[in-house]
Order: structure tokens, then C-alpha cells, then sequence
């Protein structure tokens, strides 16, 4: 009975404190989600990839492929672009994952290929080479729906035209040979030469995949250090509260404001170092472009500062209590990590969840980041997750002003 | 004969509420330069909520409160001459005496070559100067506590609030803080500070206000209220050994002794004496009261107050 009254006390405390019981059943379900969409995504399960294709030959057999490309259940969309360059900046800009040009001064689709220009331009965002991939993969399968008869039979004629003129009855073998290949090909089976010869691949943005794969990775961990190092730094808050040193500043001339806009410059400073550090190794170490790009990733390091810093010390203000504030801030900083694509890159995610990233402050952050080191965007391209971020900062900031003065006013 | 100078702080009729709960009800205060007055009055009578209030941190529901003659909710520069020492070792614990001084001192508004004459002088009157490069963590209560005054004085306020300064505190720690406390009377400083010790008080303070229930019961210079309450009289105690039924209580009512918070005590004034006393007893003895203890005694401001409010304090 003892032991029941303990567990009793226990069950009444928690019942109490809703927001225990927030973290404790409600946060790890969500997590369960979401990281189960993640992981679903990753591992190619719902990877549907919005296209931009440019049909520059028009012909029946391109009309026939995009059909089939379309059909396919890994296309979530379909646009069309005016020309090449118009495709190139959609990927270059992120608004579609890849890029297709049936292109009118290569091979015609019925060659063989291998000898001329292929007649498909695969453009591709280098660090996404996953997605050329899949993409590749998908063009194999629509080309073979669409036009099964034309490479079988471009293959007999680059035999006959090359090796051997064939007689009567080889003709005929090669007749039955072609149908029974025909066959097998209708089924999905290999036929014997390289579709890749029919494919070339074009990289859109930045130098390499992995120079980019890095400048993605440095802007991710970046922005979810940012934040756990603002919500860490802001719980001395909490502690000013507790002894009492916040009454004696609020007793002051300069009032409790100076406390928060204290912590919110320190805050910004910290987080222009740690951005600066994990950035100069990616130079360093990786070679990312940090020396040839340093004032667009100056500017967008001040905003992911200026935001994380006021999260960090609103998160904290809001939560009130040290037991809040050291549970809530960590729930609020990973989510928005793991839906932001601080954890898993964003393209990996299904559509939904893509958009849902939008109204994470990561997501601003890394899509300026992308900007400035795989986009080569221009400062006004970077002004909208800029802007977003400066207001969520100046935003938090004034919400954790608000929330001490409820804190320490009766 | 020079006019009394006029009061640094005035509180009028500050009333304020949280909720049913009247924290603060009508309540007047003054105090004046070079003057410690000390707040007496058990938890909940509205001595820290009066403190908050002087500081600006407060907006009242009815009253004025003026700092310098200015309002201090409103205008910062009547919330510069005030310094706050909260209960609470309101510091940097992990940081040195020193650079807990010079933070809180720019927070107080001092600037430039300023704050390190400001730290030194600190250090000097506080007895800290040997043990200024230490963090504040590894001092003792008692240094800890006077630290934390430096802090709130590093700006040299007119008027310096300090709530329950020397609590917990051993006699010998309290009276090194008393010391402080009287250095900074006589550089001219307005002190008020809120405290449960009568004889803390008694000692210390110029003059003393008892609050209870958000207002002052009775204030002015100790021995003066005493004389006042008592008029030349002694206090008599009655301690009973169980608390009476309501006839003994019309016994212990017509021998002039009032009841107190506490059923089995019971006090009274008697002027007449050790011969009064014995009149006392042979009364109580005849009407069969259930006496433990019954003692003259010189009184206190723990006796004023026990009158005044019906309370003990301590």
C-alpha cells in the first residue's frame, strides 16, 4: 500500500503539471511521426519528385515519354519550361528537384545511342545526386513503356549495319529473335545495351555534390546548434529569477528590459561564433567557398543569429519554470530541427511534410544557406528567408520581454 | 531649534490588491536622509510588496508614493536613487567579489572610470577588499550577505531598501552586517529595511513601523512607542496550561490581561509593580486558572507589538 501511495503522489503531480504531461505522452507520438515520414521518405518509400521538363523536339515519341514519366507514381509534378535556361533555374532555385530537356540538337529518342549527342539533358542539383538517380531510373522505365519496339530494333540495325549483312533465314531468326527480345523487354527484363548512353547529366549549382552536401550540412547543424546553445544560454534566466538578481535589476533605473535585451545581445554573439567556427571548418576541411562568399553568409549568419537567440530566451520565458525550461525549449528546438531538415535533408521528406518545414525558422535558414552556397542566388533572393528570420528574432525578442514582466509581476 | 529635513520617501494611503487579498491597505511611511527606520510585521503584512512598490515595480490601486519627489513607477530617475538588496544572495556565484560589483554597479547606472572607484570604495567599507578576487560561491553566509549590500549601493542611492538583510544569520555575522548598515546611515543614506527581529530592530533602527494587514499600526523611535504603549508600566505575561474555556476567559478579560494569537498567552500592563503581581496571581488562583507561568518584564517592542496586534512576532 505504501508503494501505491508514492505511485499515487507521483500520478496526482503529474496530472497537475500539464505540460509534463505534454512531453511526457503527447511530444513522443509527434516525434513518432515524424520521424517515421522522415525515414519513410529517406528510404525512397514516398520520394515523389516535382519535374521541369523542356519537350524542345515535339515529336510523337517525346509526347509518348513525358505521358509515361507522368504516369509514374514517383512524379508528384509536371511543369513545363520555355527553354533550357528557364528549366536550369527552377532546380537551380529548388522549385523543382530535377530537370529534363528532350533536347532538339542531339540524337533523335529512336537511336541507339552511344555515338552522337544523347538526346536526353538530365539536369540535376549536385547535392541532390540521389535524385538524378531515382530520376534516371525513372526515364529507363518510361522509355521502355513508351517505346519498347524502337531500341530493339535500333540494335538489330547497328548489327546488320556493323557486323554482318544477314541472310533470308537470318533475318528471320533475328525477326523471332527480336520479338522474343521484345518480349522480354515488355517484361522488364535487361536487353543488352546501356540506356545511360541515351542520358547526359548536367549539375545546375555549385562546384561539387560534396562541397554542397557540406554547405547543406554546415547550415543545419549550424541553425540547430544556434538554437540549443540560445535555449541553454537563455536558462540563466531562470536562475537570475530564482536568486533574486532580476528583482535587483528590475529595481533599477534601465527596469528588467536590460536583463533580456542583455542576454539577447550575448545570445547573438554566441551564435556568430559557433556559426563562424562549424563554417570555417567546412572551408578548411571541406573547401566550401566561405572566403569568395562571406558577405551574403555573413548577412544570413546574423539573421539565423538574431532568431535563434530570441527562440532560445522566448522559449524560456515562456516556459516559466526551471522544470519547463529545460524540457520545453529541448522538444520545440529538435522538432523544429527534425521537420526543418536539420536532421534529414529537407528533399528527402515527403511533400507534406516539405511544407510543413515552411514554418520552421531551420528551414529559412537553410534555404538562405542553399541560396548563398549552392544557388549562387543574388541578395534579393536571399532577402525573404532573411527578412522572415530577422522578425521571428525581433518577434521572440519582444514575446520573452513580455513573458518576464508576467513572470516577475504580480 | 533647525527644521526636520523633509522626507526622502513618502508613502500615502498605498493600497494595492491581488485578488480578496489587500496586500497593501491605506498605508503612510515616511523616511528622511541619515535615517534607518525598520519595518516590523510577521509574513504576509505587505513589507516586501511595499519595497516592490517604492522600487516602481508595483502600480498601486490607490496612493501615491513619491521618491525625491518624484513617482518612481513613472520616472526612472527617482527609481536612481533608490538601491534594492533583495532576501536572496542576489549574485553571480561563480563570478569574483570584484566583478560582481563592477557588473551590478554599471547596471546601476554607473559609468566609465566610475565604476572601479565605485568597486574599490565598496570593497573598503564592506571589509572585502582581501577577498575581492574570490568567487562569491566560496565565501561565507555572512560575507555573501554583505556583498550583496555593496551591490545595491554602488551607485551611492539616496535611499537604500533591504529586505530582511541579516536572516539566518549567526549574532556575530548580524552584528559585522549592523556595523554596515550604521557606516551607511552616517554617509546620509535614507535606509528602510524589513525585518522579524524585534531586538534587531530595537537596536538598529531610529525609529520602527509595525505592519500588519497592508498598514502601519504604530511607528516612531522605539523606546518612545514603548513609553507610549506602556506609560511607565511593566508587561505581565500569563502562560496558561491549556487554553481557557469562556468563563475563565471573562476572569483573564477583567484582570486586564488581552488575548493573543496564541490561546495559552495571554499579557497585560501592570504599573504597580511586583505587588500588583501578587494581587494578580491570588486573583487568578481564586478563580481556579490553569497557571503555567506568570512573569514581570521590562517591555519590548516584541510587548508593544504584542499589544498592538494581538501577534507575536517571533
Amino acid at each position: 500500500m505504501r508503494t501505491l501511495a508514492v505511485a499515487r503522489a507521483m500520478l496526482l503531480a503529474l496530472w497537475r503539471d500539464r505540460g509534463a504531461l505534454l512531453l511526457g505522452f503527447l511530444i513522443p507520438v509527434v516525434f513518432f511521426v515524424i520521424f517515421a515520414e522522415v525515414v519513410v521518405g529517406a528510404a525512397g518509400g514516398d520520394l515523389r519528385l516535382r519535374l521541369v521538363v523542356v519537350d524542345e523536339v515535339a515529336s510523337e515519341e517525346s509526347g509518348k515519354l513525358l505521358a509515361t514519366l507522368a504516369a509514374l507514381p514517383s512524379v508528384r509534378s509536371i511543369d513545363t519550361a520555355g527553354n533550357r535556361n528557364a528549366a536550369r533555374e527552377r532546380v537551380r532555385r529548388g522549385t523543382a528537384d530535377a530537370g529534363l530537356v528532350i533536347r532538339a540538337d542531339g540524337e533523335p529518342l529512336t537511336s541507339a545511342g552511344g555515338f552522337g549527342r544523347p538526346p536526353l539533358l538530365l539536369l540535376g542539383d549536385p547535392a541532390r545526386a540521389v535524385i538524378a538517380d531515382v530520376l534516371a531510373g525513372m526515364l529507363q522505365r518510361a522509355y521502355f513503356g513508351a517505346l519498347p519496339d524502337v531500341p530493339l530494333r535500333n540494335a538489330v540495325e547497328l548489327v546488320g549495319s556493323q557486323f554482318t549483312e544477314f541472310s533470308a533465314t537470318q533475318e528471320e531468326e533475328i525477326d523471332e529473335g527480336l520479338a522474343s527480345l521484345r518480349r522480354a523487354a515488355a517484361a522488364g527484363a535487361q536487353v543488352g545495351w546501356s540506356f545511360e548512353d541515351l542520358l547526359e547529366r548536367e549539375q545546375v549549382a555549385g562546384r561539387s555534390a560534396a562541397q554542397n552536401q557540406v554547405a547543406y550540412y554546415a547550415g543545419a547543424i549550424a541553425f540547430m546548434f544556434l538554437l540549443l546553445a540560445a535555449a541553454q544560454g537563455a536558462q540563466t534566466l531562470i536562475d537570475e529569477i530564482e536568486n533574486g538578481i532580476v528583482e535587483r535589476v528590475a529595481a533599477t533605473a534601465g527596469g528588467a528590459a536590460v536583463v533580456i535585451s542583455g542576454k539577447f545581445v550575448y545570445l547573438v554573439g554566441q551564435g556568430l561564433v559557433q556559426a563562424t567556427l562549424i563554417f570555417l571548418a567546412a572551408w578548411l576541411v571541406y573547401g566550401v567557398d566561405l572566403p569568395a562568399l562571406w558577405l551574403p553568409w555573413l548577412l544570413v549568419t546574423v539573421c539565423s543569429a538574431i532568431a535563434a537567440a530570441g527562440i532560445g530566451l522566448a522559449l524560456v520565458a515562456v516556459s516559466g519554470t526551471r522544470g519547463r525550461a529545460q524540457a520545453m525549449p529541448l522538444v520545440v528546438v529538435v522538432m523544429f530541427s527534425a521537420v526543418g531538415g536539420s536532421m534529414v535533408p529537407r528533399f528527402l521528406m515527403p511533400g507534406w511534410l516539405q511544407d510543413v518545414g515552411w514554418l520552421t525558422p531551420n528551414t529559412w535558414a537553410l534555404e538562405a544557406y542553399s541560396g548563398v552556397f549552392w544557388r549562387d542566388a543574388s541578395t534579393p533572393e536571399l532577402l525573404l528567408p532573411c527578412i522572415l528570420l530577422l522578425g521571428v528574432g525581433l518577434l521572440t525578442w519582444l514575446v520573452a520581454q513580455h513573458s518576464l514582466r508576467r513572470l516577475i509581476d504580480d | 531649534m533647525a527644521a526636520p529635513e523633509a522626507p526622502l520617501l513618502e508613502v500615502r494611503g498605498a493600497c494595492r490588491r491581488f485578488g480578496e487579498r489587500a496586500a497593501l491597505d491605506g498605508l503612510d511611511l515616511a523616511a528622511r536622509p541619515g535615517e534607518l527606520l525598520a519595518l516590523l510585521g510577521p509574513n504576509g503584512a505587505g513589507k516586501t510588496t511595499l519595497l516592490r512598490a517604492i522600487c516602481g515595480r508595483l502600480a498601486l490601486d490607490q496612493g501615491s508614493i513619491s521618491v525625491g519627489g518624484r513617482d518612481p513607477r513613472r520616472d526612472p530617475a527617482a527609481r536612481a536613487l533608490v538601491g534594492l538588496v533583495p532576501q536572496a544572495i542576489a549574485l553571480y556565484g561563480g563570478l569574483s567579489v570584484r566583478a560582481n560589483l563592477a557588473i551590478f554597479a554599471r547596471l546601476s547606472g554607473v559609468s566609465g572610470r566610475r565604476v572601479a572607484t565605485a568597486v574599490d570604495a565598496a570593497l573598503a567599507w564592506s571589509g572585502l577588499r582581501e577577498r575581492a578576487d574570490d568567487a562569491v560561491r566560496e565565501l561565507s553566509g555572512g560575507m555573501q550577505r554583505r556583498v550583496n549590500i555593496a551591490a545595491g549601493t554602488l551607485h551611492e542611492p539616496a535611499l537604500l531598501l533591504l529586505d530582511e538583510p541579516t536572516v539566518g544569520l549567526d549574532p556575530s555575522v548580524r552584528g559585522a552586517i549592523h556595523e554596515v548598515l550604521r557606516s551607511l546611515r552616517q554617509r546620509g543614506m535614507a535606509i528602510v529595511m524589513t525585518t522579524h527581529d524585534l531586538h534587531e530592530a530595537g537596536d538598529l533602527a531610529d525609529r520602527v513601523a509595525f505592519v500588519t494587514g497592508g498598514r502601519v499600526r504604530a511607528e516612531g523611535v522605539p523606546a518612545a512607542l514603548v513609553g507610549e504603549v506602556f506609560a511607565g508600566a511593566s508587561e505581565v505575561r500569563l502562560l496558561l496550561r491549556e487554553p481557557p474555556g469562556p468563563a475563565l476567559t471573562g476572569v483573564l478579560a477583567r484582570a486586564g490581561l488581552l488575548g493573543t494569537g496564541q490561546a495559552r498567552l495571554w499579557v497585560g500592563a501592570l504599573a504597580g509593580g511586583m505587588g500588583e503581581l501578587g494581587a494578580l496571581r491570588e486573583l487568578l488562583d481564586h478563580a481556579d486558572v490553569p497557571v503555567a507561568e506568570l512573569r514581570l518584564r521590562e517591555p519590548g517592542l516584541d510587548s508593544v507589538f504584542l499589544r498592538l496586534t494581538g501577534q507575536a512576532l517571533r
